[in-house]
C-alpha cells in the first residue's frame, strides 16, 4: 500500500535538482563578485557568471515545461 | 433536474473555498522573497496572483474523484456523494481555513477539504465509507515526508550556497545577487500552485454538476467553471494572507537572500518532482519544511521551534477538525432544506466572527514584516547615481555645517 520506493525517488530527485540549481546560481554569484573586485580576467569571470545564470534559467524553464501540460506533451512527449 | 438552490450554494461555497485557498497559500511562494526584500509586498502578491491565474487556465486535467479516493466513491459499492454532502464538507474546510488564517498558521487547504468531506461522509454513511489505507498513504504519510524532504533539501542547498559564495581574504561575497534569483524561484512556486490548487475546486464544481444531472459524466469542466475558479484563486492570492506571510517569512527564522533562494528552489523542486512522480505532497507543508531547513543551514540563524511546533500541531488538527465541522454540518443538512439554511447562516456567521476578531490586531502588507523591510533597506546596495547624489548631499550638508560653525565663531568673537 505504502509506496516507499516512490517516496525515495521523489526525495532523491528533488534533492539533486534543487542542489544543481543552487550550485549553478551560487557559482554565478561568486564569479560576479570576483569580477567586480579582483581586477584579473574580469571578462572571463563575468561571462562565466552569465553562463551559470543561463544554466539556472534552463533548469527553471524545464520546470515550467513540466508544469504546463501542453508544453510537456509537445516537447517531452509525456 | 434544473438549477437547484443547493447547487448554487455549493458553487458559491466552492468558489469561496478557492478564494481562501489562494490567500492561505500566497505565503508559500512569496513569504521568503518579501522577507529578504527581493520584491516589495504589493508587487509580490500581484505577481503571485497573475501566475495563479495563468496556472489555473493551463491545467485542465481535473480530478476524477472529489476526495482523491479517500471516500469510497464507487458508483455501485460506495457512497453516493450528494450536493448536500459536498456543501457540508466545503463548509468544514472553509471554516478551518479561515480559523488557521486568523491564527497565522500555514495549513494545507487540500487536507482541510479532505477532512470536511470525510466528516460529511462518515455522518452520511458511517465509518465504512472511508478507505483508511488511502487516508494513510495519501494524507498522513505525505504530511510527515513533505517537511522532511524539503527541509533536508533546503538545509543542504543553504550550506552549499554559503560555502560556494564564501571568499577567502575577507572580500565581500555580494550575496545580495541571490535576490534576483528569488524572484524567479518564487514565481515557479506560484505557477505550480495555480495549476494544482485551482483544479481541485474545478473538480468539485464539475462533479457537483454531474451529480445533479446538469453535466454528462466524464466531460471536462465548462469554460465558465475554469474562468471563475481561476479568478477566485487569483483574487484570494492578491488579497494576501499577510498573517501567514508574517509567520512564514519572519516567524520561523530570519531569512537572508541566499537562504531564501535555497528554500524556494527546494520548495519548487520538491513540488514538481512529487506531482510528476506520483507521491503528491502538500505545497504548504513543503514550503514550511524548506524555510525551517534553510534556517538550520545558515550559520547564525536560529529556528524558532515554538512557532514550528504550533504549525505542526495545526497540521495534526487540520483533518479531524475540518471533519468534525463537516460532520456537524452534514448532520444538519439531513433535516432537509431548513438544515441547509441553518448551515449556511451559521457558517457565514462564524466566518464573520473570525473576520471581526482578526480586525483587533490588523496585519496588512504594510505591517506584515516591518522590521524585515527596515533591515532590507539597511543593506540596500545603492546604484552609482544614487551614491553620487548621496555623496553630494552629504558634502553640501557638511559645508553648510562648517559655514554655520564659522558664522557662530565670528559671532562669538
Amino acid at each position: 500500500m505504502i509506496e516507499w520506493s516512490a517516496f525515495l525517488i521523489v526525495a532523491l530527485v528533488s534533492w539533486v535538482a534543487a542542489m544543481c540549481i543552487v550550485v549553478a546560481y551560487s557559482f554565478g554569484v561568486r564569479l560576479l563578485a570576483v569580477a567586480r573586485d579582483e581586477h584579473r580576467n574580469t571578462q572571463v569571470n563575468k561571462y562565466g557568471a552569465y553562463l551559470c545564470f543561463g544554466l539556472c534559467g534552463l533548469i527553471v524553464l524545464f520546470g515550467v515545461v513540466l508544469i504546463v501540460p501542453q508544453l510537456s506533451e509537445a516537447i517531452l512527449g509525456l | 433536474m434544473d438549477l437547484t438552490l443547493i447547487v448554487v450554494l455549493v458553487i458559491a461555497l466552492a468558489l469561496f473555498f478557492d478564494f481562501t485557498n489562494g490567500f492561505h497559500d500566497t505565503a508559500n511562494a512569496m513569504a521568503t522573497p518579501i522577507a529578504t526584500g527581493a520584491i516589495t509586498p504589493k508587487k509580490a502578491v500581484a505577481l503571485a496572483a497573475v501566475l495563479n491565474l495563468v496556472g489555473a487556465f493551463l491545467s485542465t486535467e481535473v480530478a476524477k474523484t472529489i476526495s482523491g479516493g479517500i471516500i469510497n466513491e464507487d458508483p455501485t459499492t460506495g457512497v453516493q456523494i450528494m450536493p448536500e454532502m459536498i456543501f457540508a464538507g466545503l463548509m468544514g474546510a472553509v471554516i478551518w481555513n479561515v480559523f488557521t488564517w486568523m491564527l497565522g498558521l500555514p495549513s494545507s487547504s487540500s487536507h482541510a477539504l479532505f477532512g470536511g468531506l470525510v466528516g460529511a461522509a462518515i455522518v452520511g454513511a458511517g465509518f465504512g465509507a472511508i478507505d483508511y489505507g488511502v487516508l494513510l498513504s495519501k494524507v498522513l504519510l505525505p504530511a510527515l515526508c513533505a517537511p522532511l524532504i524539503a527541509g533536508i533539501s533546503a538545509y543542504l542547498c543553504t550550506k552549499l550556497a554559503y560555502s560556494i559564495t564564501k571568499r577567502q581574504n575577507g572580500a565581500s561575497p555580494k550575496r545580495g545577487g541571490f535576490r534576483y534569483g528569488q524572484i524567479f524561484s518564487s514565481s515557479l512556486v506560484a505557477l505550480a500552485h495555480g495549476t494544482n490548487d485551482a483544479q481541485k475546486t474545478m473538480g468539485v464544481i464539475t462533479l457537483t454538476l454531474v451529480a445533479s444531472g446538469m453535466q454528462r459524466a466524464g466531460t471536462g469542466p465548462h469554460l465558465w467553471v475554469v474562468a471563475t475558479c481561476a479568478v477566485a484563486i487569483a483574487l484570494g492570492t492578491y488579497t494576501g494572507g499577510w498573517r501567514i506571510i508574517r509567520t512564514m517569512g519572519s516567524g520561523l527564522t530570519d531569512v537572508k537572500p541566499a537562504q531564501g533562494f535555497a528554500a524556494e528552489v527546494s520548495t519548487a523542486s520538491a513540488i514538481l518532482t512529487s506531482s510528476h512522480l506520483g507521491f503528491a505532497l502538500s505545497t504548504t507543508q513543503v514550503a514550511s519544511g524548506s524555510v525551517i531547513g534553510s534556517g538550520l543551514g545558515r550559520k547564525g540563524a536560529e529556528v524558532r521551534w515554538g512557532t514550528a511546533g504550533r504549525i505542526a500541531l495545526g497540521w495534526l488538527f487540520t483533518l479531524p477538525a475540518a471533519a468534525i465541522v463537516g460532520g456537524a454540518a452534514a448532520a444538519l443538512t439531513h433535516i432537509g432544506a431548513v438544515g441547509v439554511g441553518i448551515v449556511a447562516v451559521v457558517g457565514v456567521g462564524t466566518l464573520l466572527l473570525f473576520w471581526y476578531m482578526s480586525r483587533k490586531d490588523h496585519v496588512g502588507h504594510d505591517t506584515a514584516m516591518s522590521d524585515i523591510d527596515n533591515s532590507g533597506a539597511a543593506v540596500n546596495i545603492l546604484s552609482k547615481k544614487e551614491r553620487r547624489a548621496r555623496a553630494k548631499a552629504e558634502a553640501t550638508a557638511a559645508r553648510k555645517l562648517a559655514q554655520e560653525a564659522m558664522d557662530k565663531e565670528a559671532d562669538i568673537s
